[in-house]
């Protein structure tokens, strides 16, 4: 076997953090403010979701993807800068066609209840998260590995069944942290109230309704890490009490800010915002099996109906970015810059009526009440696009009368997603005919085509033109309007060092989270 | 009529009832702007003569959405109350007119409802019937059922044994029609005074359901609403959520008062 | 009051549960979307879904399902939640008390300051101190709880005056200050409608009683204008205020549930809201189910308070 570098940036971070050894700290995260760590300490952070469950392998709301960040590790971890970077592994190599994979974990690491963590729990963890009865949502991004094998105590193989440059990437999903085998065989909704990961923190008691308790793991596999002796997570649903409470200092960090508080929140005496580029997006879902968005046409005439730099000085207090339909935002690594279609109400009408629509379109405009981002947007669209000729009717619903009756069958609503890890993982997520969210039925053979070519494809300009194309083919079809990137918007008060910022908002490396105080 | 303007009580609330009444009939007329259109460049404002109580998010006249949003909100406490007295009316009135093992049948049920909170039944319906301001409505009217009907029947209870109800009976009247011209107009005085102050509580849990995200949805310029909205904005500028919350008291207020003056005038104990 | 009577009051609180539970049932059988869909969420796959379900029980027939957990609930068994993974019972028994707490210390404050000061405005009535009463209990009663909420947050809970948390819950572990000064909020919230409310009431019941013969005639006996209101008036006024309040309990049950969002109290109200935005049904159905036992048993015991406060009311 030849040691392949995967991506040139994978494989660096690999190789440093293999030479770096014992101070792995260097490649680990991103230490953004000077000084020499404190430790000690207890870091109280607020959040406006509920942690219903531990369930590494199964959560996927906000605070609990920062819940299982501290409390598990994973063979990789996303960066700060999207990049793969060990975590448990502790380097990794590939066959030339990226088919076979060999990881080298890292010595003498242990689970929270002092069992040692072998290739044994890589295995079983990665076969129960293929089980479907797991109901992980890391099913499908890993289920291009056909076969996980212990070679050693310390080494696994992975043999897939195609060829796949990303799997570093793949393996750091927030939701294919690892398990220990042992727990895995008893049943799993075991995971649902007590966590026994190699996290760098420990679990000390759980309430779902109120708070989290978390206290340092001195186990950890990161020497000298982490710097807090305790976290506590404090749930508050109402946003205008989290804010009051976080302002009067009873918390140290909030994990989300609202865009109409960041200001207010950013410029209050002793507290510091964290604003972080991201990919997240709000789309304009356009159904292309029926009429009216089955002509390219009135999708075009929609994406011209839409004054975006306004809809980001409005809706995200500009705290975001324009787009211009493409779902790859700056930040993945092979962006293909295109421009945002410019607002053109008279140009939008013109298209609209060679369309079939001289005399405009009427349409109900679907929006689910959660978060009120999707409403705010559907409301914005309504008023931009009245003078192209639209006439939108929107209609806004409780989000589980929204999942039962519109998500996936509607015509005309509003989704909103978070950044992927890779492109592969933005375009199979809802674009291609195969995609896990299908939605918008564009069903591209040509665009399935480019993004099957580029998965396999590892050299690194080959597929960045590959992606160009795809990416100028979204541009072209418009399957759906994506306006605007939105930042993630974190705060945290001055004496707390290296709190978020994170364009996934699913990694928060808290084992580097110190406290400034005397 | 007049009894009720000499009443104090009862003078404040049509007073109060009188404004909320021109500003529901003449509201999207009078209003200086169309209560949706956005002005993005006079987002959040204060008031001014351009915009009289300020703007919203969206850079929306405030005035004239609490203006437009008064149809909505008051007709949300009427339609509720209104469908409430007359299926709860109907069901009471049934009920004490038969008397016997369907009167005690029904009198089960309604006391298995009333143990229910109010928010909570209204909660339960409104999550089956998947939110939105028409099944909010509904909802309400649904949970006041029970109790309206509970009224009712007492009310016709102490109406059934008296002189002219047994008069008519012995005339030989059918039983719907001693119902329906003996026992039933005597038994709306009661009912119109409870339904007149209900009106408040329904307008509050409509508010209150359109602030837990089911009833009134964006961009409805419904009072509990805008509130909701607008909480997000309440430091950039207070006037977003004072206004429809001073709007909500005092239509509150008015039926809560001349509820109140009505009842005074109508129980003849003076009092309750 | 016999014990005959109780027995039979309490047969017919389980009566109202049987038609609670009913009700509740058939309502959870017909919400849009099930379980599986709200804890997956917008981002689960089919495959994912029909998983869930089956882990559920969801693919069961109705009567089956309500067999099961009407006998469940017999027998102590009330499942398990399906977003919490938790026992139901587990999880209401916590929040119970957390909600029973804030409840009761709503009360005690609304009786402290409600019939005081009904009492007051009927002795001073027609004064300014009785239109300051009766404006403020108009007032009060037209605010909604979410409205008065987030005042109290704004002026009492800001980061300038600061000297009230700003919701959250501390149990007396973390020390009584703690504990109480998180209950101040939330309480004063719940209190506010009710005190106006009950304040009314209690002015125009104590009126009734002033101007009645019974009092006039005891001051005719020259007995002095204080031992006439403690003595006579206040406890023949006393009974109708606590059948007020007792009422009112049915109110405060439904402002738990806006209260404990807002200020984050994790009580029974959080819960149900939780439970029914994730269509945790075992949860919805156990949670109304203990609710409404809690407000049948409440009006039971201000019966018997009324019996004992006033001695013309018996019950046979």
């Amino acid at each position: 076997m030849t040691q392949l570098p995967i991506t040139r940036r994978s494989a660096l971070a690999g190789l440093a953090a293999a030479t770096a050894l014992p101070d792995l700290s260097f490649a680990q995260g991103a230490p953004k403010t000077g000084g020499t760590p404190k430790s000690g300490g207890t870091l109280k952070i607020s959040h406006p979701t509920r942690v219903a469950s531990l369930n590494v392998l199964q959560i996927s709301g906000p605070a609990e993807y920062l819940a299982v960040d501290m409390l598990y590790s994973g063979l990789t971890r996303m960066g700060p800068d999207m990049r793969a970077q060990p975590d448990l592994a502790l380097e990794w190599s590939a066959d030339a066609d990226a088919k076979s994979f060999v990881f080298k974990l890292k010595p003498n690491v242990t689970f929270h209840d002092g069992k040692p963590f072998t290739a044994e729990d890589v295995v079983a963890t990665i076969k129960t998260i293929q089980d479907p009865k797991s109901a992980s949502p890391a099913r499908t991004v890993l289920s291009m590995i056909g076969d996980v094998a212990a070679v050693d105590p310390l080494t696994v193989k992975f043999t897939l069944t195609s060829s796949y440059a990303d799997l570093p990437i793949s393996l750091a999903h927030a939701n294919a942290r690892i398990v220990s085998a042992e727990t895995l065989k008893g049943p799993l909704t075991a995971l649902d109230t007590k966590a026994n990961g190699t996290g760098p923190f420990k679990q000390e008691s759980f309430d779902s309704a109120r708070m989290l308790k978390l206290v340092k793991n001195p186990a950890y596999h990161q020497p000298g890490k982490p710097y807090l002796d305790a976290v506590e997570m404090h749930l508050f649903p109402d946003l205008a009490a989290e804010t009051q409470n976080y302002l009067s200092g009873a918390v140290d960090a909030m994990l989300e800010v609202q865009q109409a508080d960041f200001k207010r929140i950013s410029t209050a005496p002793g507290s510091v915002g964290v604003r972080t580029p991201s990919g997240r997006f709000v789309n304009v879902v356009m159904r292309q099996d029926q009429k009216p968005f089955d002509d390219v046409r009135v999708r075009r005439a929609m994406a011209m109906a839409i004054d975006r730099p306004t809809l980001v000085d409005i809706i995200l207090e500009g705290y975001g970015r324009p787009a211009g339909d493409n779902v790859i935002s700056p930040g993945y690594r092979y962006l293909l810059e295109t421009t945002a279609p410019k607002y053109d109400p008279a140009a939008a009408k013109k298209l609209l009526a060679e369309a079939g629509y001289p005399n405009g379109l009427k349409i109900p405009l679907i929006c689910s009440n959660r978060p009120a981002i999707r409403s705010q947007v559907g409301i914005a669209i309504k008023e931009m696009a009245k003078p192209a000729g639209f006439d939108i009717d929107v209609q806004t619903m409780p989000h589980d009368t929204y999942l039962a009756n519109v998500w996936m069958k509607g015509q005309f609503y509003i989704g909103y997603w978070g950044m992927q890890s890779t492109e592969d993982q933005a375009f199979t997520l809802l674009f291609t005919t195969d995609a896990a969210f299908a939605d918008t039925a564009w069903n591209s053979k040509e665009f399935d085509a480019l993004v099957a070519k580029g998965r396999a494809t590892i050299d690194d300009a080959e597929r960045r033109k590959i992606y160009a194309e795809a990416q100028a083919l979204m541009v072209r079809d418009v399957p759906s309007v994506i306006p605007f990137f939105q930042d993630v918007l974190t705060a945290n008060r001055s004496y707390v060092k290296n709190w978020g910022g994170h364009p996934l908002a699913r990694y928060f490396f808290v084992e580097n989270v110190w406290l400034d105080k005397a | 009529m007049r009894d009720l303007l000499r009443h104090p009580t009862g003078l404040a609330g049509a007073v109060l009832l009188a404004l909320i009444a021109v500003m529901t009939i003449l509201g999207p007329l009078i209003a200086p702007y169309d209560p949706q259109q956005f002005h993005p460049l006079s987002r959040l404002q204060g008031p001014s003569a351009a915009y009289w109580l300020g703007t919203d998010q969206f850079g929306r006249d405030i005035f004239s959405r609490i203006l437009n949003g008064a149809r909505s909100t008051i007709l949300f406490g009427l339609g509720a109350t209104m469908a409430g007295v007359a299926a709860g009316g109907a069901i009471g009135l049934i009920a004490g007119a038969i008397g016997g093992a369907v009167d005690s049948l029904i009198m089960r049920l309604l006391d298995g409802l009333l143990a229910v909170p109010d928010l909570l039944f209204t909660l339960l319906i409104v999550t089956v019937l998947g939110g939105g301001s028409g099944h909010a409505m509904l909802a309400v009217a649904i949970a006041f059922m029970p109790g309206l009907a509970r009224i009712a029947r007492s009310t016709v209870l102490s109406v059934r044994t008296r002189e002219f109800v047994l008069a008519a009976q012995a005339r030989g009247e059918s039983p719907a029609y001693v119902i329906a011209c003996e026992i039933m107009p005597n038994t709306i005085a009661p009912i119109i005074v409870e339904a007149t102050i209900r009106v408040s509580f329904a307008i509050m849990l409509g508010a209150t359901l359109g602030f837990l995200g089911l009833g009134a949805q964006p961009p409805s310029t419904e009072w509990g609403l805008m509130i909701a909205e607008a909480r997000q904005y309440m430091f950039r500028n207070p006037i977003c959520v004072a206004a429809p919350g001073v709007a909500i008291a005092l239509a509150a207020l008015g039926f809560n008062l001349l509820g109140d003056a009505l009842r005074d005038l109508t129980d003849p104990r003076g009092r309750r | 009051m016999s014990a005959a009577y109780l027995l039979r009051r309490l047969a017919a609180i389980l009566i109202v549960l049987l038609i609670v539970s009913l009700t509740v049932f058939s309502i959870t059988q017909i919400l849009p979307g099930n379980a599986a869909v709200m804890i997956l969420g917008e981002y689960a796959t089919p495959a994912q879904l029909q998983a869930l379900e089956l882990k559920l029980g969801l693919d069961q027939p109705w009567y089956v399902q309500y067999w099961r957990w009407f006998s469940g609930m017999l027998s102590g068994d009330w499942g398990v939640s399906m977003r919490l993974s938790q026992p139901v019972a587990a999880l209401i028994g916590e929040a119970f008390w957390r909600s029973a707490a804030l409840a009761l210390a709503s009360l005690a404050t609304v009786t402290l300051i409600a019939i005081p000061l009904g009492i007051l405005a009927a002795l001073k009535r027609g004064t300014i101190v009785d239109l300051v009463i009766g404006l403020f209990a108009y007032i009060g009663t037209a605010v909604p709880e979410f409205v008065t909420a987030t005042l109290l947050l704004v002026f009492l809970a800001g980061p300038d005056r600061g000297f009230l948390p700003a919701g959250g819950f501390a149990p007396l572990s973390e020390g009584v200050g703690a504990a109480l000064s998180h209950v101040v909020l939330p309480a004063a919230t719940l209190s506010l409608i009710l005190t106006a409310h009950i304040a009314r009431q209690v002015r125009s019941e104590m009126s009734d009683v002033l101007s009645s013969d019974y009092i006039r005639a005891a001051r005719l006996k020259g007995l002095s204008e204080r031992s006439v209101v403690l003595r006579h008036a206040l406890r023949n006024a006393m009974a109708p205020a606590v059948a007020v309040i007792s009422l009112d309990i049915g109110y405060l049950l439904g402002g738990i549930l806006v209260v404990e969002e807002v200020f984050a109290w994790p009580g029974l109200g959080r819960l149900i809201i939780y439970a029914l935005q994730n269509r945790d049904l075992p949860v919805i159905q156990a949670a109304t189910l203990v609710l409404a036992f809690a407000y049948a048993l409440s009006n039971l015991v201000s019966d018997i308070v009324i019996a004992w406060l006033d001695p013309r009311v018996r019950y046979a």
